[in-house]
């Protein structure tokens, strides 16, 4: 090997030496910097509890109210709370969930009427409801028809009107009650 | 002939050679266009690619040998008139069912002109090894630039100009290569002399088609991702993804530096993976975090095509038909990696779209702002998704205008903050499994390229 052949068979070991470190470097860095994370957060188990944060309002309360009853009604379906949410929201997303999971309205509506059920203790052992409140709350909660339920657990001010309505004058109690 | 007299040809050759290699990727960039305008889907605009590259692939060596046959000359000004004619129709094209035709057949007269491009040229030079270094750079040119002009045009003019525009061009280029035709024809000075052909060096070729199909998934998946996920205007993706051209422009004059092939092979094979690799690992949405993967990706790939070129090539006789193999060992590759990747991506894109609106609608659930904003915001959140068709939204627009009590206002930023960031974690996630496929490709092509040795023959 003469010294000119020796000079490129040097330059081609340099040349695979700073490729692989160029590589490495590269993939290092944008590990280090999170690349093998940078994906949408993953949404939480339903059936776990979810701390209520501190209600200011009646507003407030009933919000997280429905955002419990979902979780649990999530739960008993097994399905997240988000895909419910989104299948609660329009007449079509509760079809496209109809017939993506095959759960029927009956179905719907035990499991919509269980994580109601969930939402008043969680009111209750978060202290936002008065026990006194919740035995009424849990009968009205087994009667509420269908719709009813779904508009309960659809968005927070739906969920204060007709939770004031379907209580009728415990409605107004209730608003004493609370902390 | 005098130099003087040659210049014309060897530029009119050159730029035949780039016009059609541009071709087979000058689409990436107004893919997303044809598929919105022409009605159809990801995967059924991807054969405007794919066609083009997979009649290319099994074209090449027969045009070479017809080049041989009919002598080269009239070869390539038949192929680019061919390729002219093709091109209009392309642009004419109103359905995609005759856009993927016109593609064939402007792959057809591509491949014709290409091929005899190779077995012009070192009679027009001089030297075989000029002519071979010529081609090959204008080939690597023309596909390097193609992106970058196929998004300008999409952008300031519409994706039909991309094709329309190629006409007079194929035809200028034709024009100095029709006096060696009429030369042919007055002389009937054709190589009928057709030496036996040696074998194609296989595994170069096969290194060769590895190495492409991991290229052009880079290309059309980051095109895709700039376009579709991170909603970048055609032009601004071009802009982008010119890093890549200019890098494999740096990474041009290192071949002068290292001429063995096998440490340059190696070593393109090696950055070109390592730059898919950071792609498939982007730690954010962030078009500058695109750059050192793409310098990496277009070095490598200047490195390591041009060294498996020479590879393939190298004291193999005649040279039009080893030309032809590389050519097709190329867009096979092409192909390949296009009909690979896309079905992984498309199932990819809209899992992590279903998993960015569940990371949404959560965002929105558990946020600060009050009830009744918030329910106001989704519903303008969700017809703004309804609008955008599947696509990847910009949620911005949804919350204008922000609501004027400060606390409020801070609230709506921060969901809205929080609610792009996911739909661009979902975005950006969908392309990571198909840029990881890619990447361990073109570490695969390691395995032929040390395998593969010069042979004289």
């Amino acid at each position: 090997m003469n010294g000119s052949q020796r000079s490129f068979f040097s330059r081609g070991r340099l040349l695979i030496g700073g490729s692989i470190a160029a590589a490495l470097i590269l993939v290092g860095v944008y590990l280090a910097a999170g690349g093998s994370s940078y994906t949408p957060e993953k949404t939480q188990d339903p059936c776990q509890q979810r701390p209520w944060r501190d209600p200011e309002g009646l507003q407030e309360i009933a919000e997280q109210f429905s955002l419990s009853a979902m979780d649990g009604a999530a739960c008993e379906l097994g399905v997240t709370r988000e895909t419910l949410a989104q299948a609660l929201a329009t007449p079509e997303g509760r079809e496209r969930f109809r017939e993506r999971f095959g759960i029927d309205d009956a179905k719907l509506a035990t499991a919509i009427r269980a994580g109601l059920l969930r939402a008043v203790t969680d009111a209750e052992d978060a202290g936002a409801l008065s026990p006194l409140l919740g035995g009424p709350l849990r009968t009205t909660v087994e009667e509420v028809p269908l719709d009813q339920a779904i508009e309960l657990v659809q968005d927070a001010s739906s969920a204060f009107g007709t939770f004031q309505d379907f209580l009728g004058p415990a409605g107004d109690l209730l608003e004493e009650l609370l902390p | 002939m005098s130099a003087e007299a040659r210049r014309p040809r060897v530029t009119a050759l050159a730029l035949a050679v780039g016009l059609v290699l541009a071709d087979s990727s000058i689409v990436v960039l107004a893919l997303p266009e044809i598929y919105r305008e022409l009605d159809t889907s990801v995967a059924g605009a991807t054969w405007v690619l794919i066609a083009f590259n997979l009649v290319m692939a099994l074209a090449a060596v027969p045009a070479a040998l017809l080049a041989r046959r009919i002598g080269p000359g009239r070869a390539a000004a038949v192929g680019l008139a061919v390729f002219a004619g093709a091109s209009l129709a392309c642009g004419l094209s109103e359905t995609l069912s005759t856009l993927i035709v016109a593609r064939c057949v402007q792959a057809l007269g591509g491949a014709a002109a290409v091929t005899a491009s190779l077995e012009l040229l070192p009679a027009t030079v001089g030297s075989e090894r000029r002519a071979t270094a010529i081609w090959a750079s204008a080939g690597a040119t023309g596909a390097a630039l193609g992106p970058a002009l196929g998004g300008l045009l999409t952008e300031l003019v519409s994706w039909q100009s991309i094709f329309l525009i190629q006409v007079p061009v194929a035809l200028a280029a034709a024009v100095p290569i029709l006096a060696v035709a009429k030369h042919e024809a007055a002389t009937q000075i054709i190589n009928t002399e057709l030496r036996r052909t040696g074998r194609p060096h296989l595994w170069a070729n096969l290194a060769l088609a590895m190495v492409s199909a991991a290229i052009a998934a880079a290309l059309f998946l980051l095109v895709l991702l700039l376009i579709e996920g991170w909603r970048l205007t055609p032009i601004g993706a071009a802009v982008v993804v010119s890093v890549m051209p200019l890098a494999a422009i740096v990474g041009s004059r290192l071949t002068g530096l290292v001429p063995a092939a096998k440490p340059r092979a190696v070593a393109g094979a090696i950055l070109v993976s390592g730059g898919l690799a950071g792609l498939a690992l982007l730690p954010s949405a962030e078009v500058a975090l695109t750059v050192p993967p793409q310098i990496l990706v277009g070095i490598g790939l200047s490195l390591v095509l041009s060294a498996l070129t020479e590879t393939a090539l190298g004291g193999r006789a005649p040279q039009a038909i080893h030309g032809g193999w590389t050519i097709s060992a190329r867009h096979a590759g092409v192909v390949i990696g296009l009909l690979a990747l896309t079905p992984v991506f498309t199932a990819d894109i809209a899992q992590q779209r279903d998993d960015a609106i569940d990371a949404g609608t959560a965002v929105i659930l558990d946020s600060r702002v009050p009830p009744l904003l918030k329910i106001d915001l989704a519903e303008r959140i969700a017809d703004r998704l309804g609008d955008e068709e599947g696509r990847v939204p910009t949620i911005g627009p949804a919350f204008k205008p922000l609501p004027e009590d400060p606390s409020d206002r801070a609230a709506v930023e921060v969901l809205r903050d929080e609610l792009q960031d996911q739909l661009n974690r979902g975005a950006t996630h969908a392309f990571s499994p198909s840029f990881g496929l890619a990447a361990l490709l073109g570490l695969l092509a390691l395995i032929p390229i040390a395998l593969a040795r010069r042979v004289e023959l």
